[in-house]
């Protein structure tokens, strides 16, 4: 299935003028967004522009109030969030949401369940163990509960399950926070494993050296306006941009 | 090899020891203890096998009902009618039972958990007065007031299990079977979506879980357990009243596994014992047993929430901590 969507070039994830309200705020005011396979795409902008409510959206947690969301060219907006994830969307958490009360192999497990049940296909050993060593986590005895993982390794722990899953797309909402650098570099090993199986991934992230570094194009989102799409460097030469986001509020945060 | 990978075998492991060390013990008790004694052991198995269906709906899936000694009524009915007025035989009745209660266990789920965490724990409440009332009135099935008699004893063709020393062998093994039944659940792909369910059900949807349907799976395993009780229970009485299958003893059932903790079927078995035994050596003590009940909840929730189980757990935590950090000192 992976190759089909790739020989018909179609895009992975596509969003059509999608609009979210809450009540008088606006949190997504038509956003068209088109992920290619095995892209990693950045979604910026200042702390509530709307970023998680866009991969909310997209996962079916909140329904849209307009717009219409196609993956691999189906039409997925009115599925529930649990279809959508068996159709090869899989998401992880601005903070981690584990089983908290299993140890860490039942949480890999679940990754796993979802793709025998979807692709009827098992996970061999040696591609579990390429992402634990990504993740730095190979040395971690898996019988343990999740809760005696630090925060930065619950975040790891949280890609490795999504990756293990084999989704044509993760959404990744701001994997870095709270972690440090070392552990940074571990994100973008498993990005990079993610990338070679031909998953596209969908970046929230706050940390503008990880998004510029890493991404393949980068949208730019104020107060739930989509100002721009375009490759790292167009984003960061853009007056608009820079002027609504990269010199106000993420100086003071960065 | 990944640490920690290797799950144990099933039939070597650990559970599977405890579980057979239990068992093997319990099979000596008919040596010891009274009839009465045999009965009131007869009965707390039977209870056990419906703290197991807690087990699975509050320890595994995370939701709370009040409703499971309906559901054991139900597979008590059911077993006395498809005996007496269909005629079938015991082992047909009994699987009848297990079946018809998960089944409709299923449907009622289905409707039921539209409503989430405390509403649907509401909405078991008036699941459980509307079983009673029913147990109560309609005479065609469940005798009304006057109940239903006369239920013969289990029989495999032509052994019948009529004294209470057999009945007890009956019980035993089916609280075997299931507390094995439990592990194979725990260790499924079904048992994992039940625990994603109850630690973050958002999450478990954006993992492939359907809540609505993976809950209603529970309810229905529920729904199984507490009808074999059930059935066993009709087997065993041999006479069914609706005023024993009350919200009482659904409160019941939740305060047994609260008592022994929610981790594991040992914990189950932990609590039932304890309150059914409680239940006999305090019985002169019966006006102020709703008291001991009700300080001892409390005392329990503020000392040790987790139950029995989840203490020792605790305890063996702390011991294996300080044994490595001994060896660490060395
Ligand atoms: N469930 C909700 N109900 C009401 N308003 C909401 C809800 N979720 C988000 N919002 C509002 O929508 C806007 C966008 O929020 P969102 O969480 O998507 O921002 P964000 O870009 O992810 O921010 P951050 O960087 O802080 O995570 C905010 O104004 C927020 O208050
Ligand atoms: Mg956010």
């Amino acid at each position: 299935m992976e190759n089909t969507m790739k020989e018909r070039h179609l895009d992975v994830l596509k969003l059509e003028h999608v609009s979210k309200n809450f009540g008088g705020v606006v949190a997504a005011d038509d956003i068209c967004i088109e992920i290619n396979p095995g892209e990693i795409f950045g979604l910026i902008g200042p702390n509530g522009a709307g970023k998680t409510t866009i991969l909310n959206i997209i996962m079916g947690i909140y329904d849209a109030d307009k717009g219409n969301i196609y993956l691999g060219g189906t039409d997925i907006t009115k599925l529930p969030t649990y279809k959508r994830a068996r159709m090869g969307i899989a998401r992880t958490f601005q903070h981690p949401r584990l089983l908290t009360r299993c140890d860490i192999l039942t949480n890999i497990q679940m990754g796993i369940d979802l793709t025998k049940r979807t692709q009827k296909q098992n996970v061999d050993e040696s591609e579990l163990r390429e992402l634990l060593e990504a993740a730095n986590l190979q040395d971690v005895d898996l019988s343990l509960s999740v809760g005696q993982l630090s925060y930065g390794q619950q975040k790891l722990l949280e890609i490795v399950r999504a990756v293990l899953s084999h989704p044509y797309i993760m959404l990744v909402d701001e994997p870095a926070a709270g972690l440090n650098h070392r552990e940074m570099d571990y994100i973008v090993a498993l990005f990079n494993i993610a990338v070679k199986k031909g998953i596209a991934v969908l970046l929230i992230e706050h940390a503008m050296d990880l998004v510029m570094g890493i991404c393949d194009r980068i949208t730019v989102l104020n107060f739930g306006k989509q100002i721009m799409t375009g490759t790292p460097d167009e984003v960061q030469n853009n007056d608009e941009v820079i002027a609504a986001y990269l010199g106000g509020s993420a100086n003071a945060e960065d | 090899m990944m640490k920690g990978t290797r799950k144990g075998n099933l039939i070597t492991g650990r559970y599977m020891i405890t579980l057979t060390c239990i068992t093997i013990a319990g099979c000596f008790l008919p040596l010891v203890l009274s009839s009465y004694m045999l009965r009131v052991m007869n009965i707390a198995l039977i209870s056990y096998m419906c703290v197991l269906s807690v087990y699975v709906l509050l320890g595994m899936c995370g939701q709370n009902s009040f409703a499971q000694a309906g559901f054991w009524g139900v597979g008590a009915y059911i077993t006395a009618n498809c005996l007496l007025k269909l005629n079938l035989g015991p082992i047909v009745s009994m699987i009848i039972a297990i079946a018809g209660t998960a089944l409709f266990a299923f449907v009622l789920g289905f409707a039921f958990f539209r409503l989430k965490q405390y509403y649907f724990t509401f909405a078991t409440i008036g699941l459980m007065t509307i079983f009673n009332g029913l147990f109560m009135n309609w005479k065609e099935v469940t005798g009304g007031a006057l109940g239903i008699s006369g239920i013969p004893p289990f029989a495999i063709f032509s052994f019948e299990f009529s004294n209470e020393t057999s009945k007890f062998f009956l019980i035993i093994f089916c609280a075997f079977v299931v507390t094995f039944l439990m592990k194979i659940l725990f260790n499924s792909s079904l048992g994992r979506q039940f625990m994603a369910i109850r630690d973050n059900e958002l999450a478990a949807g954006c993992m492939g879980i359907n809540p609505l349907l993976t809950k209603s799976k529970a309810f229905a395993i529920g729904g199984a357990l507490c009808g074999l009780g059930g059935a066993l229970y009709a087997y065993l009485s041999g006479y069914l009243s609706f005023q024993v299958f009350t919200y009482n003893q659904s409160t019941m059932y939740l305060i047994m596994i609260m008592l022994g903790g929610t981790i594991n079927p040992i914990g189950a078995l932990i609590g039932t014992m304890i309150i059914s035994l409680l239940q006999e050596f305090v019985r002169p003590l019966q006006n102020y047993m709703q008291l001991i009940y009700g300080v001892g909840i409390m005392l329990l929730m503020i000392v040790q929430p987790e139950g029995i189980l989840g203490g020792i757990k605790a305890l063996y935590g702390k011991y294996n901590e300080r044994k490595t950090l001994r060896r660490s000192e060395a």
